[in-house]
């Protein structure tokens, strides 16, 4: 196995061991980003100079005995959202041409002085408004999307390009793309990761996280990023819990074990209208999580005719505001889709946003009592695995024809409107080959429970690729 | 490549929803002036969020208050930390 190839915990354990350098994981990281890069597309930058030295920084912290904890030298991407001093942001668009961050974000200063290293700012679809980032191929097939609006994160660490990176989350852009490339997405609680330094889509909506190989690297890095920042003012106050953290690190010898853990299965909406070869993939896992010691229940979604329209009425106005001075100085350098549902926004009376605020008091209240009775809730992560480039609509078998991007977003959206943790893991592949996500959901601060549901159904299962078949499928089909 | 992030459904015109022009007068109004290109997708897409949006309208909210980011009186506290 090359060092590009190991799973964050497995190299943080050889790094801790030293079996294994930073120096050396980082070299295998850039060298492997060199190879699939012009096939994928993942990156906005790759800070090769900036990671090499930080890698030799943290070889000689380590061998001077100074081992700052996991993350110290391993190698990451951050959505290019997300601000490091000295870096340009550019959220994947020309608006923001000669941008130049002053600071850092919390996530990236947090991640930096656990000894992380920055390998490049990964594409996102232009400012997160987006389900596809068609800058990006999905990292099986060259000719599918990428998912998003994380797709360059999920894609580099899909594909070995980052042993693991950062996301943002509005209506599922951690999520789809993690479960349209085959690799682990948590977006947490709301609140538990500050957002400060991190471009904005939606204010209300916006959620931060890691993307991973293994459920228990999302652990790892989570514990990291959480806890209060005052310079983000929805950051939840007090200390977070490192249960997680602990939990991750700890040697896990024994069998998965998840007897008493009472996993909700939605009788409605999350089920509704989604892939055949979907849907079985998340009922066999559902069957191993019982097969594991879990008691299922069937649980009803609450209020779901108003789910789309509640992500809308606070999504659309808040990201027009954002945007309202270079939507009039700039409007030319938004991509054409992005560019109409900003000037529209600006047509959305403030009674509809109203409406969408009380509408989620209602249904934050509404899961409170849902969540109440189960653990988790286990549920497709979303409803169709990744589409041909450029496809449209999709089709259902009642006759239904959906946006691509409405499709991604639906079974998302609820976790983003009520802001519990969700965690997206692999549960297999469709007959063309394509990555099936399930999502787990859990109370609010509920991670732990959420990871080591996770955790458990992952080590129960056959070790999957290490990373995905870049060349092969390069070779199948050339130039997408 | 491009995808639309959304389906917009046909032109509200017909059906009587928003027209061209009053979108052009809408946005203005919104100090956004809209070249007359733009009048046409921009009114078609509005008028499709507002289809999405405005069944909230038939929930009886009562005194449930507006769950916003922000929240009082936590904000001191916290700069005292």
């Amino acid at each position: 196995m090359q060092p590009y190839e190991m799973t964050l915990t497995a190299a943080a354990d050889a790094i801790r061991q030293r079996r294994l350098s930073p120096v050396e994981l980082v070299d295998s990281v850039l060298a492997r980003i060199e190879r699939v890069e012009p096939r994928l597309g993942a990156f906005v930058t790759v800070t090769a100079q900036r990671a090499r030295r930080a890698a030799r920084e943290a070889e000689r912290e380590i061998a001077a005995g100074h081992h700052r904890g996991p993350l110290h030298g391993i190698p990451m991407g951050l959505k290019d959202l997300i601000d490091v001093a000295g870096e340009a942001t550019t959220a994947s668009s020309a608006v923001r041409a000669g941008h130049l961050a002053g600071a850092d974000s919390t996530v990236h200063a947090r991640l930096a002085a656990a000894g992380a290293v920055l390998t490049g700012k990964t594409h996102t679809h232009e400012f997160a408004y987006g389900l596809t980032t068609p800058q990006t191929r999905n990292a099986w097939h060259p000719s599918r999307v990428a998912g998003g609006s994380s797709g360059g994160s999920a894609v580099a660490v899909a594909a070995g390009a980052a042993t693991f990176a950062l996301g943002t989350d509005t209506g599922g852009s951690i999520r789809v793309p993690a479960a349209l490339n085959g690799v682990v997405g948590l977006k947490p609680t709301y609140g538990l990761v500050p957002r400060h330094g991190v471009t904005s889509l939606s204010w209300s909506l916006d959620h931060v996280g890691p993307l991973t190989r293994r459920v228990r690297d999302a652990a790892l890095v989570l514990a990291v990023l959480a806890g209060p920042d005052p310079r983000d003012p929805a950051s939840l106050p007090g200390a977070y819990s490192t249960g997680p953290a602990q939990w991750a690190e700890a040697k896990s010898e024994s069998e998965p074990d998840l007897t008493g853990v009472r996993v909700g299965v939605p009788r409605t909406y999350y089920f509704d209208r989604v892939d055949p070869e979907v849907e079985a993939a998340v009922r066999r896992a559902i069957g191993r999580l019982e097969e594991l010691g879990a008691v299922t229940t069937e649980v009803d979604i609450p209020m779901t005719r108003y789910i789309q329209a509640t992500q809308w009425g606070l999504m659309v106005p808040e990201a027009t505001a954002y945007h309202e001075r270079t939507l009039r100085a700039v409007p030319d350098l938004y991509q054409a889709d992005v560019r109409v549902l900003l000037e529209a926004g600006e047509l959305m009376p403030a009674g509809d946003y109203l409406r969408a605020q009380r509408a989620r008091t209602l249904m934050r209240r509404e899961w409170s009592r849902m969540l109440a009775d189960v653990d988790v809730v286990a549920a497709p992560a979303v409803p169709v695995t990744a589409v041909p480039a450029g496809q449209e609509t999709v089709t259902w078998a009642d006759g239904t024809v959906e946006s691509v991007s409405d499709a991604y977003v639906r079974l998302s959206a609820p976790a983003n409107i009520t802001g519990v943790p969700a965690l997206s893991l692999p549960v297999g592949h469709d007959r063309a080959g394509m990555p099936i996500g399930m999502q787990l959901l859990g109370r609010p601060l509920g991670e732990a429970v959420v990871l080591r549901v996770g955790d458990a159904y992952e080590r129960s299962q056959p070790v999957r690729t290490p990373v995905s078949p870049v060349d092969a499928t390069a070779q199948a089909a050339p130039a997408a | 490549m491009s995808s639309a992030p959304f389906t917009l459904t046909p032109a509200a015109d017909a059906a009587g929803g928003l027209t061209a022009p009053e979108a052009a007068r809408w946005a203005a109004r919104c100090g956004l002036p809209l070249a007359a290109e733009r009048h046409a997708p921009v009114a078609a897409t509005a008028q499709y969020i507002h289809s999405v949006v405005s069944v909230l309208r038939e929930l009886d909210f009562g005194d449930i208050p507006p769950a916003a980011a922000y929240r009082a009186g936590e904000e001191q506290h916290r700069a005292a930390v």
